[in-house]
């Protein structure tokens, strides 16, 4: 349709659009902002599909996500080896499932998976500290922390063996509104 | 209905897979037209900036102005298209001169063209000689019944969809798993924002843990005499952090019946005085009421931006340090929204150029209100429960205005007497006798005969109209709703459910037709959609494609 783009073709746009909450001009648009953050490592031509990684540390410099306590596990939950190396497409896929019109449901796998910080598929004791803690940027005592995690425990916790499995966490997020319009990044 | 079901569900099986497939075509061609538009970019980056550095509560307040542009901007083009133009081809030459005044009254040069009502011709317009013609009476009519029409659906579909996504199925608990794990904001990336939300939420621990109830608003003193009732109920339903929110909650309360009250006597006041009065073209007169009402309302929300955001931030940051940054005003702020498309609503039947004056003052609003609040304010501190408030503000959208309107605007249609010398219905009994004649005229052709079955048995049977807002109420809000039982064979589900809902709908016919118009009956089937949809899963409509 009139478009000199050569940086994808058109079946890959096609498929961009299939799989993803993106228009095209959004996916060229993505692919300017991840080529910016590197552009001696990210070609310009992605028709041969080429195996190029961004490193963690250029990923959460993104104005977007700079001030984000949890940046670093979203990183790693969106990147294929787990350390934090972002290809085009988990790029894609991380601000794609963080859009406006990703469905709750999807969201909420993810957001499970940025909260389990020790990526034991469930939310223990443990991972709802460090989450406390870079919420409130440490300024509560450890006497504070442990009350608080202990509340929430007992309050979202369904089948009681102590911490929250995935099923209890998305009991609770059914039961906030807000939920689908806080866990959103506009890119 | 076993026997029905099985046999529907092969059936809707490939019509559905055929449906996902002209969904997915679909919806690559809504993407390559939406990349036509430009200006959806311009809105994307505003709305970026404000999300970014004050949340998403204060950016819901220009979501939702960004919708009622929308309202705004079809009207225009409708109303451009099917009355404005039509009325330029056949306009009568302005003998009247232009001082710069009229911008400000309405009056004056402004009476003799398209702005208002009394300008538009009643006659059928022939330019070209034994081509067709055009009826001018039957065309404003239409246009602004069809307009309010898909008004009304839009909201009626927006409210369901919005309803059960954040009311049903909820015990909202405020306790801290939410607090924790489902309120942080991703939105916010400005450094200070963030900080501030931190601190925010320590507090609120540390004070929750230290045991304070903080039950009392200090500004409950004030409205005790007048909201002793309201503040009886809620407090019996009080959770422990949310006390600042019902604070918002009662001065909205307040604002809403000041403005209901007054909207409410203008509506008298131009119904039984000035469309009684003897004067030539009371419909102008109305129009005119109304543009000024328009023009005054947007200049006093200006100066309220000026007074409000810009003054006070003065105040609070050299005389008297210690009030601090304003915060904006969210509750006001719509309310004043919902105020100023209630009087455009009213005013399409009096100016059809109205929606495209609305259009333009509110995007200068937008460009104001988001320059004042990265100006002037400060991110929000108190907890606003944005889903359930953006809900509510729909509500109200639909309820006393867009109803009050209709009412308004039904009373204006069916019982008042268009003046006689001025505007499309100049000389007719009443503006809707321009359809009820031309539905007489239409009975005499054979051809045109199936027009006056749909006219006669659809739209006069209130009825009708009724199971059909039922219907689109209930079926949306089953597409948004959350329930946490999930069947594989849901869309066997849906189809059964949709045959149900028509059987019911077909044998309701069929016994008013009777004269068997049973309460029983209807209420019967008012009820039994929510227990249908609780049988329906809740995945999501998304379809994503399995080569993904």
């Amino acid at each position: 349709m009139g478009n000199k783009q050569t940086i994808f073709t058109d079946e890959q746009l096609d498929a961009y659009q299939d799989c993803t909450f993106f228009t095209r001009k959004e996916i060229l648009r993505l692919h300017g902002r991840y080529h910016e953050m590197a552009p001696n490592v990210v070609p310009m031509d992605y028709t041969k599909d080429p195996d190029v990684k961004l490193p963690m540390q250029l990923i959460i410099n993104m104005p977007e996500l700079k001030e984000n306590p949890f940046k670093e596990r979203i990183v790693e939950s969106f990147s294929e080896d787990g350390e934090g190396s972002l290809s085009f497409n988990d790029f894609v896929d991380m601000f794609s499932v963080l859009s406006e019109m990703a469905p709750r449901e999807l969201k909420a796998i993810y957001a499970f998976k940025i909260y389990d910080f020790n990526t034991d598929n469930f939310i223990c004791k443990s991972d709802l500290e460090q989450t406390l803690n870079k919420l409130t940027r440490e300024e509560l005592t450890a006497e504070e922390i442990t009350l608080v995690c202990e509340k929430v425990i007992e309050e979202a916790d369904m089948d009681g063996d102590g911490k929250l499995g995935f099923a209890d966490f998305e009991n609770m997020i059914s039961k906030a509104p807000d939920f689908l319009s806080t866990f959103h990044i506009r890119i | 209905v076993g026997n029905l079901a099985s046999m529907s569900t092969n059936g809707s099986l490939t019509f559905i897979s055929f449906f996902s497939f002209a969904l997915q075509s679909f919806r690559r061609f809504g993407n390559t037209l939406s990349e036509y538009f430009h200006l959806l970019w311009f809105w994307h980056r505003a709305l970026k900036i404000i999300g970014a550095n004050f949340g998403t509560s204060v950016l819901s307040y220009f979501i939702f102005l960004k919708w009622l542009l929308t309202f705004n901007i079809f009207s225009f083009l409708i109303n451009f298209s099917f009355i404005i133009i039509p009325q330029f081809v056949a306009a009568e030459p302005n003998n009247l001169s232009f001082t710069g005044l009229e911008l400000l009254t309405g009056a004056g040069y402004f009476q003799q063209t398209v702005l208002y009502y009394g300008f538009y011709t009643n006659a059928t317009i022939h330019k070209i000689e034994n081509g067709p013609s055009y009826n001018m009476q039957l065309a404003y009519i239409f246009t602004v019944g069809l307009y309010f029409v898909i008004c009304f659906f839009t909201l009626l579909f927006s409210m369901a969809k919005s309803f059960c996504k954040n009311f049903m199925d909820l015990q909202t608990y405020s306790g801290n798993a939410s607090k924790i794990l489902c309120t942080w904001d991703f939105n916010i990336s400005n450094e200070k924002a963030v900080k501030l939300k931190q601190k925010n939420l320590s507090t609120q621990i540390k004070v929750q843990n230290a045991g304070a109830a903080m039950l009392v608003l200090p500004i409950v003193a004030s409205l005790l005499n007048a909201f002793i009732p309201f503040f009886y109920s809620w407090l019996g339903c009080l959770e422990r952090y949310q006390t600042p929110g019902y604070h918002v909650y009662v001065t909205i309360i307040r604002n809403i019946i000041l403005k209901i009250s007054i909207v409410g006597i203008l509506c008298y006041y131009w119904v039984n005085v000035v469309a009684e009065s003897e004067s030539q073209c009371w419909e102008t007169l109305v129009g005119q009421d109304i543009y000024r009402l328009v023009l005054v309302d947007f200049i006093f929300c200006l100066l309220g931006s000026f007074f409000g955001e810009f003054l006070r931030r003065i105040i609070g940051t050299t005389f008297c340090v210690s009030l601090g940054l304003p915060e904006f005003d969210i509750g006001r702020n719509v309310l004043d929204l919902i105020y100023a498309q209630t009087l455009t609503w009213i005013g399409i039947l009096f100016s059809p150029l109205l929606p495209g004056i609305q259009f333009i003052s509110f995007s200068i609003v937008f460009y104001v209100k988001k320059v004042s609040l990265m100006m002037n304010c400060q991110p929000p501190r108190k907890v606003w429960k944005t889903a359930q408030m953006t809900t509510s503000f729909m509500f109200l959208l639909f309820f006393p205005s867009f109803v009050g309107v209709l009412s308004v605007i039904g009373v204006t249609v069916w019982r008042l007497k268009p003046s006689e010398e001025c505007g499309p219905f100049r000389g007719l009994s009443s503006m809707y006798a321009a359809v009820s004649e031309w539905i007489k005229t239409l009975e005499n052709h054979t051809a045109s005969k199936w027009v006056v079955w749909i006219y006669h048995n659809l739209i006069t049977s209130v009825l009708f109209f009724f199971i059909l807002s039922v219907l689109a109420f209930g079926k949306n809000c089953l597409r948004h709703s959350h329930s946490s039982l999930k069947t594989k064979n849901y869309k066997d589900l849906e189809s059964v459910v949709l045959l149900q809902i028509i059987g019911i709908l077909l044998n309701t016919r069929q016994q008013a037709h009777e004269g068997n118009i049973d309460l029983n009956l209807l209420v019967n089937f008012v009820f039994r959609i929510p227990i249908l949809a609780g049988s329906r899963t809740g995945l999501a409509s998304h379809q994503v494609s399995t080569n993904c």
